[in-house]
């Protein structure tokens, strides 16, 4: 293919040329797309518990406000490179599009390992990346809200730094704050449940009844948990969970053919979502090698973990009777491998589509703080339902008309939109 | 039973357009549709299957749109919110429904909802449809809530919110006290019990800042109370404007027998029909409510005056009207007066088919179910707009009978322990909570005094009723008569404790007895079983016993007895049999 598959913004980059080919976009707009609009990288030095001083690198990409100001999560985590962060900006800058969602897309982050920070040092990061950023960040800028490795605390940290900054409250700075102090009901669960609504569509639209469905997750963290409890709500079951496991350093998938019990199962989950692996066992859970999770007898695989997981090179484990594949994570999928699921008819409910469900809901909660006045969790759910449902098929209407893939269609549809925008106001 | 589908997948799964959908009877879930949504779905496969092209140029006969919420989300939404300790707690009704406004709706329920709510923005039902409704198979009118919300905001937003307080009060109201009590009395345990919500629209029209269907009705396949010529197996049809309200729960209708259908109710006087003919209607009102109350169930209804109705132009077609000059009532409302709702037009006129379809409505139903029915329905008369009256079949429900069977033969009217029998009794079923007798003592009784008799018997109903003791009645010539010389004229008020009325002719009276008649609205609404004895008969009151009880109180005119063990006191409405044994 003559793509990095390694670099998640190469292969952000291949698809957004492709998609470009394909609307025809001009050369300029292309340009304008292809990187972020605004960059920012820093260094933190943090003066640890111990006395002893740290310095990590901090991150902020915005890749295009047209549609809006940016809206994207800040991760914690020890591979952060630029290039991931200007990927998911662009993902982000789809997602939003795709959902309909008056905002751009943005994506930042702070290169460190929370498993080895104590609370403290948390927080001093998390106030000196606002500190760093404070006059590029706003609710009619760019608005941050949790990623992989943080919560509602950081976010919670990080609003208090900015207002303590500004002087005033600013509670629509962020989202993913906890209940009660500005943050929305529903949005923990958002992300998650999202994805199973979108699920519940594919599998009406192949006319497989969800009651007795069967499916292998990778990942056990907040997006993954929520997908499976609603999937088991549906009728489904999920048979494997795949985790990191920090202690061993390496991933295990966690195997029940019966169905696994996702309550006690999120019971000895860490916030970060392993699992512990002593008492999985003594649950009865089969321990498999992380790989596992994907060589299921399973109708539906999820992907929710992370960045690049399903490759050319174990592509071929998936199983034959797998009808779906429903991407709770972002870029989880690299081109080639996606070349063969295509080839196999496997029906790839894309990243972008999938996981929207956390974004929609923290423009709902921007929009809650910006009112100062809450939601109840069924209107929050219910318009999420809507918003997935429909965008779900808007994609899958116009890939049968235009004979394109789910993935294809979404990002055509995003991309189409977004440079639409940027024509409007006279930008290209 | 006729009630179960056969399948009860065969129901369409909501696809989330509501009137534009290519079905009309959607179910949200794969749990059951509960008692009274079976049965709409049974009902609405025969109309449309038979009856509705039957009447089509005339009247569009249809199960009005709807969704059911199945109890799948009924236990998702216990669940999920920990309710269910709470629910079968002794909470007040107020407390436990504010607690389960405090709770989530299922998060696969919600998008559904949304996005029906989005679309529709006329007037809905929201109401109960339970489980143990199907399986008890007995009736549970008015047990649980029904809310009508206007859902006319110009915002989704608001609509929706509206919706989902409404989904959650009927799942309150599973958990009521009266429901609790009720099902107690069927030997089940609340615990049981699962709701499905049914979300359909409101058949009505809207005028100005109310809506409402011009008719609404109640019809049952047969008559526990046949007067004048009526037959029990010809059965009763109860007609109101405005929202069934007024008929289920402020007892006011125009009855009559669907075999008659030109002969007014048995009203004694002109003054009477007047008096008890509906003044007021039940709408949905489309402004504002006076105060926000998600756990009132008439939140949104409010009562308007027939002068109301009357700007509204609906009654051209329902309404009679008394010219005082004549003392008479005359058709139609061309001229000045007082009005009243006899639905002449359509009855006397047969403006429409009206009676015929129900006719046909009650034979479909008893023989789906294979037992007694009864039916209610809403309908419009949009002539305005030139189209056909449009005619929403609401619920099927077995006929509200007696628990215990009763059937009784000629020589189970016979026997030394025999107070009172007749072949002219109305009600059905069993008694066996009457202790006190009050009666008018044959010895002193003579028209002449009726009046005093009167005095005598208000005085003696409240002192019962104060001490809530239900109470046998007994008299002579025509209770409730407006002439001294026929009877006794007292109202209903002055014998209201009585829970069964003997009138029995005196040998030297000839005057025809009432037969309930005068009072019939009051014995059918608060199903009072009425026995009535003529010269002719056969059968006598036990005089001698009766005098031989202690007196608890003795006047002039009237003997007040108490017993140490009740009455035991059987009706057979299909046989017009009655009896009262003492034991």
């Amino acid at each position: 293919m003559g793509v990095d598959a390694s670099n998640p913004f190469v292969t952000a980059q291949f698809q957004l040329d492709r998609t470009a080919d394909w609307l025809g976009l001009d050369l300029p707009t292309r340009e304008l797309l292809r990187s972020p609009m605004k960059e920012h990288q820093f260094l933190i030095p943090l003066r640890r518990d111990d006395g002893t001083f740290k310095v990590f690198r901090g991150f902020r990409v915005v890749h295009n406000d047209a549609r809006g100001p940016g809206k994207g999560g800040i991760r914690f985590h020890p591979q952060e490179t630029i290039d991931t962060i200007r990927a998911l900006a662009m993902k982000m800058t789809w997602k939003c599009a795709l959902l309909d969602i008056p905002l751009g897309g943005s994506s930042g982050g702070i290169a460190c390992d929370p498993h080895y920070l104590s609370q403290h040092e948390q927080e001093l990061l998390c106030r000196a990346w606002v500190r760093h950023l404070a006059g590029e960040l706003g609710p009619r800028v760019d608005v941050p809200a949790p990623e992989i490795m943080t919560s509602s605390h950081h976010m919670l940290w990080m609003l208090d730094e900015y207002e303590t900054i500004y002087g005033e409250r600013i509670p629509d700075f962020i989202t993913g704050k906890p209940v009660g102090m500005g943050g929305s009901v529903g949005r923990l669960e958002a992300a998650g449940y999202g994805l199973v609504f979108a699920l519940r569509e594919a599998l009406k639209e192949l006319n497989i009844a969800a009651d007795g469905t069967t499916a292998s997750i990778q990942g056990f963290g907040n997006v993954a948990q929520h997908a499976a409890r609603l999937f088991v709500q549906l009728g489904g079951r999920v048979v494997c969970v795949s985790c990191w496991d920090q202690k061993d350093g390496v991933s295990f998938a966690y195997r029940k053919k019966s169905g696994i019990e996702v309550a006690a199962l999120a019971g000895i989950t860490d916030p970060f979502g392993g699992i512990d692996k002593a008492k999985a066992e003594k649950m009865g859970y089969e321990v498999l090698p992380g790989e596992a999770w994907l060589a299921q007898d399973v109708d539906i695989l999820i992907p929710a973990a992370v960045e690049h997981q399903i490759t050319e090179e174990n592509v071929a484990s998936i199983r034959p009777c797998v009808r779906v594949i429903a991407e709770g994570a972002n870029g989880p999928t690299t081109p080639a491998a996606d070349k063969v699921i295509r080839e196999r008819g496997i029906l790839v409910i894309p990243d972008i589509l999938a996981n929207a469900g956390g974004v929609t809901c923290s423009y709902f909660e921007q929009v809650q703080s910006t009112m100062n006045y809450y939601w109840e969790k069924d209107e929050v759910l219910g318009k999420l339902d809507v918003k997935m449902t429909s965008a779900f098929h808007n994609v899958l209407k116009f890939g049968q008309t235009k004979k394109l893939t789910m993935r294809e269609a979404a990002i055509a549809i995003a991309v189409a939109r977004v440079a639409q925008a940027c024509k409007d106001r006279g930008w290209v | 039973m006729g009630l179960s589908l056969p399948d009860s997948l065969s129901i369409p799964a909501f696809d989330r357009h509501f009137f534009t959908g290519q079905e009309r009877f959607t179910a949200i879930g794969r749990g059951s549709l509960g008692g009274k949504a079976q049965g709409l779905a049974r009902m609405h496969q025969l109309i449309e299957g038979t009856l509705a092209a039957s009447f089509r140029s005339e009247i569009e006969v249809c199960v009005p749109t709807l969704t059911v919420i199945t109890t799948e989300f009924f236990d998702l939404f216990m669940k999920q919110n920990h309710l269910t300790d709470l629910a079968l707690s002794d909470l007040r009704d107020d407390v436990l429904a504010s607690a389960f406004q405090q709770a989530d709706l299922p998060a696969q329920l919600v998008g559904d909802l949304r996005a029906l709510i989005a679309q529709v923005q006329r007037p809905l039902a929201v109401r109960s449809s339970s489980l143990l409704e199907d399986a008890i198979f007995e009736p549970f009118a008015s047990v649980y809530a029904t809310k009508m919300i206007p859902n006319n905001q110009l915002d989704t937003d608001s609509r929706f919110r509206k919706l989902v307080e409404a989904v959650k009060f009927i799942y309150a109201s599973t958990f009521f006290k009266d429901a609790k009590n009720y099902i107690r009395a069927t030997k089940h345990a609340t615990s049981d019990e699962k709701m499905a919500v049914i979300i359909q629209e409101v058949v009505g029209l809207r005028h100005g800042q109310r809506f409402y269907p011009d008719v609404s009705g109640v019809a049952r396949s047969h008559n526990f109370y046949p007067l004048g010529h009526a037959k029990p197996s010809d059965g009763v049809i109860n007609l109101a404007l405005g929202l069934g309200k007024t008929i289920v729960d402020d007892g006011v209708a125009w009855s009559y027998s669907p075999a008659h259908p030109q002969a007014n109710p048995p009203y004694n006087t002109l003054d009477d029909l007047l008096s008890q003919t509906q003044s007021e209607f039940w709408a949905i009102s489309m402004e504002s409510p006076a105060e926000y109350d998600p756990i009132k169930e008439t939140e949104y209804l409010k009562k308007y005056s027939l002068q109301e109705a009357e700007k509204d132009g609906v009654l051209r077609f329902l309404a009679s009207t008394y010219r005082a000059q004549d003392d008479k009532i005359v058709y139609g409302i061309a001229e000045p007066g007082p009005r009243v709702i006899d639905f002449a037009p359509i009855l006397k006129f047969d403006l429409l088919p009206l009676t015929r379809l129900l006719r046909d409505l009650l034979k479909l139903c008893e023989n789906a179910l294979e037992r007694m029915v009864e039916i209610e329905f809403a309908m419009t008369l949009d002539e305005r707009r030139g189209k056909p009256s449009r005619f929403g079949f609401l619920q099927v429900r077995p006929m509200v009978v007696s628990a215990a069977e009763v059937e009784l033969r000629p020589d189970d009217l016979e026997g030394n322990d025999v107070l009172v029998a007749s072949e002219a009794a109305l009600g059905n079923g069993v008694r066996d909570d009457i202790r006190d007798v009050v009666y008018v003592r044959p010895d002193k009784f003579n028209v002449h005094h009726s009046e005093a008799v009167v005095v005598e018997l208000d005085g003696l109903n409240r002192q019962l009723q104060a001490l809530d003791r239900p109470y046998l009645l007994i008299g002579f010539g025509r209770w409730g008569t407006s002439d001294p010389q026929a009877g006794i004229p007292v109202n209903f008020g002055q014998i209201s404790g009585a829970k069964v009325i003997v009138e029995s002719a005196l040998p030297e009276t000839s005057c025809m007895l009432s037969q309930g008649s005068h009072f019939f609205h009051n014995i059918t609404s608060f199903r009072v079983f009425y026995f009535s004895l003529s010269p002719c008969d056969r059968y006598r009151i036990d005089w001698e016993w009766l005098n031989r009880q202690p007196a608890a109180g003795e006047a002039e005119f009237v003997r007040h007895v108490r017993l140490t063990s009740p009455l035991k006191i059987m009706v057979d409405g299909t046989t017009s049999r009655g009896v009262i044994r003492h034991g």
